[in-house]
């Protein structure tokens, strides 16, 4: 079992780049964890069409930080989503530029890494807290396309109280 | 435009732009110089450094060429993944891109101030090294510092946005960067940064057109809807309303269901704890998990009905066909069950016009009167109710079951209740309980007898009935067979109150004792005394870390049930303190007083937030509350609602 586990295989990122990784790092990835239930041993170089080399050498760095995390249980999607703090580590790990974090948010759905899914999400969540639309605007460069009339709308919807 | 190049703002700066993920991949993975992956922001300075280089041309035909087929789910993010893909197209540019990475290498120091010369003043190549080494410290701060008075044009952040700085510091570190950059910037002509000489000679609006180096992508646009969903569903409602602002693409994500499901379970279903499960069934006002539940109305909802509890603002409804004193309440969504001095249960329905379904107990006659009429002219302090409804008693003829016998019913006053969905449980001045069955249309199942006076109050759970005595006794029953367990002696009064959580109940005495005892041991663990007098009722919190006693001292004492320490004293009643109720979803006391007033108290803070003086015409006996309403009971022989949810436009949504 131990020995499976050490075992090295090789990803091959988006950009045709080879590298090298321990397979309980791998298995952090359920996609990669599920792949390799199915087929054996993995010879070959695994391709990874979605994700180049920098998000994938990032991704494989928080799975290596996080190799020996117990696995994630089933899906307890509401406790999952109860809070928005994120331990001191993976903070560090997401002080990246905006394009960094948002690949390697797609690279965690895609290659189904639910924790690192979440930190990501979470981390995105906390650019968006309580910030008004104007601020969201900037901080994500977003083009107001809304009508002043349609504008006056929502936030009477918004502000709607009984009296 | 799309999603990826609409950070590019000014006109002028679109083609440096559109190479600017070019370098890279190459700094990245292909200049051995560089090794660091993390070090993105270096790239901002070969997209300074790009002068319009004709291999930018080449570009966009590479980038558009490229493209896998992109999985499903990964739609909207179209352009996300523009690096190279086809190994042999890739290994030519990849080819192209190193050789001009390297030309923007060599050449950095130059272009730079031949581009921004006017800004910068004296750059060389000294201030160029300094540059790169500064820029790989900051890959390893962690918690933003402002920077003082550096004159820039802050990048995004409000003020606010410190606050909390911890939880936001990968979000915020973004913003930073910027900062950090621009305050390089505008040191690197001046090696002093001690100085600050310089800064203030810079044009604020020409600076301002740097900013667009750091990369702002549209979420909505890049990422698919399952990732802006979970993305929203971590924000508190007030972040999501202003979501819903930013742009049509955000309010069609932001104002999703599923989104506002979790916003609004969190909101308001965060405290209840899994470890002990609330003894008191009380509802939790979260709406019903149906599938087209409109989730983002019952917050609003829901606002509007925690705004009436801020202010204090209730309607009262009157239940008229007691003949006496009523002296103990329960209810739920669907009915309220009252037991009074005229020897009878009423079953109350909870909903519009609230009539009487069903009297438990010898016929009554009809009652002539409506009862006393309140009179707000007579209060000097606290609120009225901003609406009266007085709902005509219903007649006797049309409630009683004639069918039962009489020695089922209790002979002498009903002084508490119980009820859960299975049974309900009675205790009468007539000495016994009597264990009812609430689903079959109230049929007593047994009676418990071993008390020798009058049972003050009972309280059960799935396997105990606890009920406590004038007698001094406390007396344990089996909730199954009605079998007496065991009888916990050590009161020198009556027993006022009980309460019971897992394994410890917790009685209150007229001697002015509480205590709290084991139900396997059957011992007294602790004692919590009162200052100086009787104690009429006691709370026990859902997580048996808190008891609450109330009395004839008129105050409500707070005890640490581990520690038997008192916590807090909660002033504010002018006579005795007849009832309690804690609802600790909402951090509410509820408190009953024979000084005729209800008053509800943080509890948190102990501070008073409500009070309701005289909406009956005597003694409060019994107070109860949820989400929505308190029901309490009056010596004047009447129970009323104060709904503080009445007429609110959707309030009926609420209910589970």
């Amino acid at each position: 079992m131990a020995e499976t586990n050490n075992q090295e295989l090789t990803f091959t990122s988006s950009d045709g780049k080879n590298m090298k990784v321990p397979r309980d790092v791998a298995e952090r990835s359920l996609l990669i964890k599920n792949m390799l239930e199915d087929l054996g041993d993995a010879t070959e170089a695994i391709p990874i069409p979605n994700v180049s080399e920098n998000v994938l050498t990032k991704v494989l760095e928080w799975c290596t930080h996080h190799r020996n995390d117990p696995p994630t249980t089933g899906d307890e999607d509401d406790s999952r989503r109860k809070t928005t703090d994120i331990e001191e580590w993976d903070q560090k790990f997401m002080q990246v530029d905006q394009e960094m974090l948002f690949e390697i948010i797609l690279a965690a759905n895609y290659l189904d890494i639910k924790p690192l899914l979440d930190i990501g999400c979470k981390t995105v969540a906390n650019m968006i807290k309580g910030k008004s639309p104007e601020e969201i605007r900037k901080t994500f460069n977003i083009q107001n396309d809304f009508t002043p009339e349609e504008e006056d709308q929502i936030r009477r919807e918004n502000e709607w109280a009984e009296e | 435009m799309t999603p990826r190049d609409a950070h590019v703002a000014p006109t002028n700066r679109r083609r440096p732009s559109l190479s600017f993920r070019r370098p890279r991949t190459a700094t990245v993975s292909a200049i051995p110089t560089t090794p660091r992956p993390g070090l993105e922001y270096n790239n901002l300075w070969d997209d300074l450094s790009l002068v319009d280089s004709g291999d930018a041309m080449d570009e966009p035909v590479l980038e558009d060429v490229n493209h896998f087929p992109e999985p499903a789910h990964r739609r909207r993010a179209a352009k996300s993944f523009s690096n190279l893909r086809h190994p042999v197209e890739g290994l030519r540019a990849l080819g192209r891109r190193l050789s001009v990475t390297m030309r923007n290498k060599s050449s950095r120091a130059f272009n730079v101030p031949h581009q921004l010369d006017h800004k910068l003043g004296t750059y060389n190549a000294n201030g160029s090294h300094e540059f790169a080494s500064s820029a790989s410290t900051l890959q390893g701060f962690s918690i933003p510092l402002p920077i003082p008075g550096n004159g820039v044009e802050p990048p995004v952040l409000p003020d606010g946005m410190y606050s909390g700085a911890a939880a936001r510091a990968a979000a915020a570190a973004q913003n930073e960067m910027v900062r950090k950059m621009e305050y390089m910037k505008l040191n690197m002509n001046n090696q002093d940064s001690e100085s600050g000489i310089g800064i203030d000679l810079q044009d604020r609006s020409e600076l301002s057109d740097l900013e667009p180096d750091f990369v702002r992508l549209d979420p909505t646009a890049f990422f698919p809807t399952e990732i802006i969903g979970q993305v929203l569903s971590y924000l508190e409602p007030e972040s999501l309303m202003n979501c819903e602002l930013v742009s049509r693409d955000w309010r069609e994500q932001a104002s999703s269901k599923h989104v506002w499901r979790h916003v609004f379970r969190r909101c308001y279903a965060q405290q209840r704890s899994a470890d002990f499960r609330p003894q008191k069934h009380l509802a939790a006002g979260l709406g019903k998990s149906v599938f087209q539940q409109d989730w983002k109305k019952l917050y609003l909802v829901r606002r509007a009905l925690d705004q009436r509890w801020q202010d204090g603002k209730a309607a009262a409804i009157y239940l008229q066909g007691h003949t006496d004193s009523v002296y103990c309440v329960q209810f739920d969504e669907d009915k309220i069950i009252t037991g009074s001095r005229d020897r009878t249960i009423r079953v109350w329905d909870a909903h519009y016009p609230w009539p009487c379904r069903k009297i438990i107990g010898p016929p009554p006659g009809d009652v002539a009167n409506s009862g006393p009429v309140h009179d707000p002219e007579q209060q000097s302090s606290g609120k009225s109710p901003f609406l009266t409804i007085r709902p005509p008693p219903t007649r006797t003829a049309e409630i009683v079951d004639l069918g039962a016998r009489p020695h089922d019913y209790h002979s002498a006053s009903i002084l508490c209740l119980q009820f859960d969905d299975e049974i309900m449980v009675t205790g009468s001045s007539d000495y016994s309980c009597i264990v009812w069955d609430i689903k079959d249309d109230y049929r007593p199942i047994h009676r418990l007898e071993g008390h020798t006076a009058g049972v003050l109050d009972v309280c059960f759970d799935d396997r105990y009935i606890v009920s406590c005595s004038k007698d001094h006794a406390i007396c344990v029953w089996d909730r199954r067979t009605g079998a007496l367990v065991k009888k916990l002696l050590g009161h020198r009064g009556p027993v006022n109150a009980v309460q019971l959580r897992g394994d410890l109940i917790v009685s209150a005495s007229g001697d002015g004792i509480a205590k709290l005892w084991n139900v396997s041991s059957g011992l007294c663990v602790k004692e919590f005394t009162s200052k100086d007098r009787g104690l009429a009722c006691v709370e026990f919190s859902d997580d048996a870390r808190t008891v609450l006693t109330g009395g004839n001292d008129q105050t409500i004492y707070q005890f640490d049930a581990n520690t038997g320490e008192l916590v807090k004293e909660i002033e504010g009643h002018s006579g005795l303190v007849r009832s309690l109720h804690l609802d600790t979803a909402n951090q509410r006391i509820v408190s009953g007083s024979y000084d005729m007033s209800v008053k509800v108290f943080d509890s948190q803070s102990g501070e008073l937030s409500i009070d309701f003086p005289g909406w009956t015409t005597s003694w409060m006996l019994s107070v109860k509350s949820d989400y929505r309403r308190i029901v309490a009971t009056s010596q004047d022989s009447r129970a009323v609602i104060m709904d503080f949810g009445y007429g609110i436009d959707g309030i009926d949504l609420l209910e589970g």
